[in-house]
């Protein structure tokens, strides 16, 4: 038995769901897009993307956690956002992904902060890092936003050189009950 | 695609056929990172055999079928995988096995491929299947013959570069004579005193 047990996160104005078919069509037309998709291992084509949307599901079998996708209480896909640690990852990694939809509205942010406060409240974790490529500066700056600040670099095993940005730790974060 | 798919688990004389789970990666990892590798792809990294575990997991939850984990029915050590594969290039359903190096020469993947292919026939309603093999890939050849599959050289390949397999119908399989032989085949290598003559097969 595939047990996934995605939890269902609600925020202000959006839904944090679990992965679906019909989201893998937006998910392809994403990794498609170099301009988007460059800083999160990209572009790949349909194989790839398809590659990756089953690795992602799978992600969720083997960890307990990974991509939530985002949606606004309207329904609309808007973008993704989770926790992400495949083997070669030097430790468990708050990533982003929006969509051209969804973005300058500050859903990555309310759906980020949602996301670390259920890994560390949840989740239990101690810390959490996103890893950055240079020049991707709209994720700087929601990192910034979010309380990180850059504490070094690392050779990541797929994307190469990355920024390492630490995430607050719980104690340090308002309202988040550890 | 929710609710969570059931994966259900097979028996055959000597073994056990679950679904792919975290403490089974190390194995899996093992294969996939060695020279064993060479006709699937490989050999991969860490990363990338992590994540085509991942996507073994996340196949059964977007097709409802995808590669079970085989398992010895009485020690629960795996062998190797075998099931259903199709991700988003593959012309037609495949069906696709791997065997740890070690696990080799025991008859394992025809009991498990064979076990698989019924399934798919008699509960998911398949009318046939392929496998997509390397030309080089003479131990994989060797057992898609034992199977029934012939090649099928006007079938549409992955990408040009493996050759396509075609496994008997349901129809052409049922009660024949093919049926009947593969099951003596299973039945010799379960016993206990059965040498297979010459090269070791899967």
């Amino acid at each position: 038995m595939i047990d996934l047990q995605i939890p269902l996160l609600t925020t202000e104005r959006l839904v944090l769901r679990g992965p679906d078919d019909s989201d893998y069509e937006n998910i392809a037309t994403f990794f498609e897009d170099a301009d988007r998709s460059w800083g999160f291992g990209g572009p790949l084509d349909r194989t790839g993307a398809w590659r990756w949307f089953a690795s992602m599901i799978g992600h969720w079998a083997l960890h307990g956690y990974g991509f939530w996708m985002i949606e606004t209480k309207e329904g609309d896909l808007v973008g993704f956002v989770g926790i992400w640690y495949p083997e070669g990852w030097a430790e468990p990694e708050l990533g982003w992904v929006m969509l051209e939809s969804g973005e300058g509205k500050g859903y990555a942010y309310e759906a980020a902060v949602q996301i670390r406060r259920f890994a560390y409240e949840v989740l239990e974790f101690d810390t959490l890092c996103s890893y950055i490529l240079p020049g991707n500066t709209r994720s700087v700056a929601l990192a910034e936003r979010m309380g990180a600040w850059h504490e070094g670099d690392i050779e990541n095993v797929s994307h190469g050189r990355e920024m390492v940005y630490r995430h607050p730790a719980a104690k340090d974060l308002p309202g988040v009950i550890v | 695609m929710t609710p969570d798919v059931t994966i259900p688990t097979l028996e055959t004389k000597r073994l056990i056929l679950r679904g792919p789970e975290p403490q089974d990666y190390p194995d899996f990892k093992a294969t996939f990172t060695s020279y064993r590798a060479r006709f699937m792809g490989g050999p991969l990294n860490a990363y990338e055999s992590w994540m085509l575990y991942a996507a073994e997991i996340g196949h059964w939850q977007i097709r409802g079928y995808g590669m079970w984990m085989i398992h010895d029915k009485v020690t629960d050590e795996t062998y190797g995988m075998a099931g259903g594969w199709k991700p988003a290039q593959w012309p037609e359903q495949e069906l696709a096995w791997v065997i740890w190096p070690e696990a080799a020469g025991h008859g394992y993947a025809l009991e498990a491929v064979s076990a698989a292919r019924d399934y798919f026939y008699s509960q998911l309603g398949w009318d046939g299947a392929v496998s997509y093999i390397d030309p080089k890939n003479l131990a994989s050849i060797r057992l898609a013959e034992r199977l029934g599959a012939t090649k099928d050289k006007t079938a549409k390949t992955i990408d040009g570069n493996d050759a396509v397999y075609r496994h008997p119908s349901p129809t052409q399989l049922s009660g024949s004579q093919l049926a009947h032989g593969i099951e003596m085949e299973i039945g010799h290598y379960a016993d206990p005193l059965f040498k297979p003559k010459g090269w070791a097969i899967d």
